[in-house]
């Protein structure tokens, strides 16, 4: 039993690794589909026209982002980002924003 | 062997030490990205490069210990905003995202050797380079047109002491006064930036200097957004703005500085006030370099932004040929992003995603008249192309105008920030 536990140990922190890998390279994906969004929104919590985005809830965001696909009216760019984006990379990106705090500082 | 003294075993291990360290310390030292220009297009492919991937050593080059923003200095010739407010240091660059920021120019590149040579003499050996050096001006192509001349009819197509000295003459000017525009050839920095700057010193104009009047003469026979500024003109400044196109002049071809007159292929005209903007080609470094082609710019990989004569050199912003962008802050702030990824995965191993490249300008009509465009780019034949593009519409209401003002500018603090730190 003893002899055992030092390869399940290490089975264990290779499972770890690879998840820790796995999640960071998801993370630094969304970052990057996030660097879209700061071109026009801060993502510290600061609102001087554009709102700040960061912290708001994920479900509300990619109902946003369908709503400017529809639509051009309400915003230009908007539309044209909302449609740059697949459904999972808003939903990506929506989640990314979701877990950043508004006093972060941004990426 | 006999048995080592503890003196003769430390010795030993210290010599080995140092020259198994050395080449030890080279494997692990973080890769170098050097980014030549501390414009949009640098500075963001600096915080992007600095934020995203902790292991690079990322250096900044830029002689100017600040910058100011082309875009929305129009609003500083028309009174609406302060220099300063244009005004941005790198000091959250270095400070926060540790860019080590060096106040100097690049005088040469050497893409074989990977080395950047500065005016003060020191090189610096790079992995990745990535240039972003403007536009620089065609002297010349207007007859009696030099670096010289622009102190007596300022191009202020690069924002700072031109623009100073445009806003100067303005104020200056009498009332009943003529401000000429000449408006340059594609492509140029900022497409719409002629058309609003003569809408935003007729809006001037209107309050300090009534019957004064504003003529564009273009190299062009159309312009972008036409429709929208010929409206506006027509609503907010009847009869103060004409624009002769080029089929009606043939363009500004000559300069008389002592004369006040700008002389295109057929006429003469009397300027109160000259703006000559002149045409433009991708800035000093990228030719010396032997980044830009015969058109006078550099052509790049639409993915990764590197220049397709110098491997290993990335060009962004102003001076890259990327298929349908603009010429634009928000294109150089799109590519810094995409490129500073593409850089990072070849340099640390991240996975970059496909690229989202867009455009967005706001432009001004007046202080509370304000339209916007914006371009989603697909990637098509290898190269960039328009996917869709929307736009500001003539017969909008008063309050979707000012809600674009509005937009405008939140969008600049947002964008400075973006860029900037």
């Amino acid at each position: 039993m003893i002899r055992s536990f030092p390869a399940l140990w290490i089975s264990v922190s290779l499972f770890v690794a690879v998840a820790d890998q796995v999640s960071a390279a998801e993370s630094d994906q969304s970052a990057q589909l996030a660097a879209t969004c700061t071109s026009c929104h801060r993502l510290d919590g600061r609102d001087k026209g554009i709102p700040s985005i960061a912290g708001s809830d994920a479900e509300k965001l990619v109902g946003e982002m369908q709503a400017f696909k529809s639509n051009d009216s309400p915003s230009h760019i908007m539309h044209a980002v909302s449609l740059s984006l697949s459904a999972d990379e808003i939903a990506a990106v929506a989640r990314y924003l979701a877990a950043q705090r508004k006093e972060a500082v941004p990426p | 062997m006999s048995r080592w003294t503890r003196r003769e075993f430390v010795s030993a291990a210290g010599a080995a030490g140092v020259t198994l360290a050395a080449p030890m310390a080279r494997g692990q030292a973080k890769p170098r990205v050097v980014v030549v220009g501390g414009g949009v297009g640098g500075s963001t492919a600096c915080k992007y490069l600095a934020a995203g991937a902790k292991t690079l050593d990322v250096t900044l080059i830029e002689p100017k210990p600040r910058y100011t923003t082309c875009f929305f200095s129009n609003l500083y010739l028309a009174g609406l905003r302060s220099f300063e407010s244009l005004t941005h240091g790198y000091e959250t660059l270095a400070q926060r995202y540790g860019v080590n920021v060096i106040s100097d120019s690049a005088a040469m590149i050497d893409p074989s050797a990977k080395i950047v040579r500065l005016e003060s003499g020191a090189a610096l050996p790079y992995d990745r380079l990535v240039v972003s050096p403007g536009i620089a001006f065609k002297f010349g192509a207007i007859d009696g047109y030099d670096e010289a001349a622009a102190q007596t009819m300022p191009h202020a197509w690069n924002a700072g002491p031109q623009t100073k000295l445009l806003r100067a003459q303005l104020e200056a000017m009498e009332d009943g006064g003529v401000f000429v525009i000449a408006a340059p050839p594609n492509p140029f920095r900022c497409p719409p930036g002629p058309y609003e700057r003569a809408s935003l010193v007729a809006y001037y104009f209107k309050q300090y200097k009534p019957r004064s009047k504003i003529l564009i003469l273009d190299a062009k026979d159309t312009f972008f957004e036409q429709d929208l500024f010929q409206d506006g003109w027509n609503r907010l400044y009847p009869g103060m703005i004409e624009w002769l196109p080029a089929e009606f002049t043939g363009g500004v071809k000559a300069v008389d500085l002592k004369g006040r007159s700008v002389q295109t292929a057929s006429e003469t005209f009397n300027a109160s006030v000259a703006n000559i903007i002149p045409p433009q080609v991708a800035g000093r470094l990228a030719q010396q370099a032997g980044l830009a082609d015969q058109s006078g710019w550099c052509p790049v990989d639409p993915i990764t932004f590197e220049s397709k004569l110098q491997p290993g050199v990335y060009v962004v912003g102003d001076a890259a040929s990327a298929g349908d962008m603009p010429k634009s802050a928000f294109c150089a702030n799109s590519q810094a992003k995409v490129c500073a990824f593409a850089i990072a995965a070849a340099l640390t191993g991240s996975q970059p995603i496909a690229p989202h490249l867009f455009n967005t300008c706001f432009t001004y009509l007046a202080a509370d008249d304000a339209v916007s465009d914006a371009i989603r780019f697909t990637l098509a034949d290898g190269t960039i192309k328009i996917g869709d593009i929307f736009m500001s519409k003539v017969g909008e209401s008063p309050e979707s105008r000012r809600q674009a003002v509005r937009e405008a500018g939140g969008w600049y603090d947002a964008f400075t920030h973006d860029v900037f730190g």
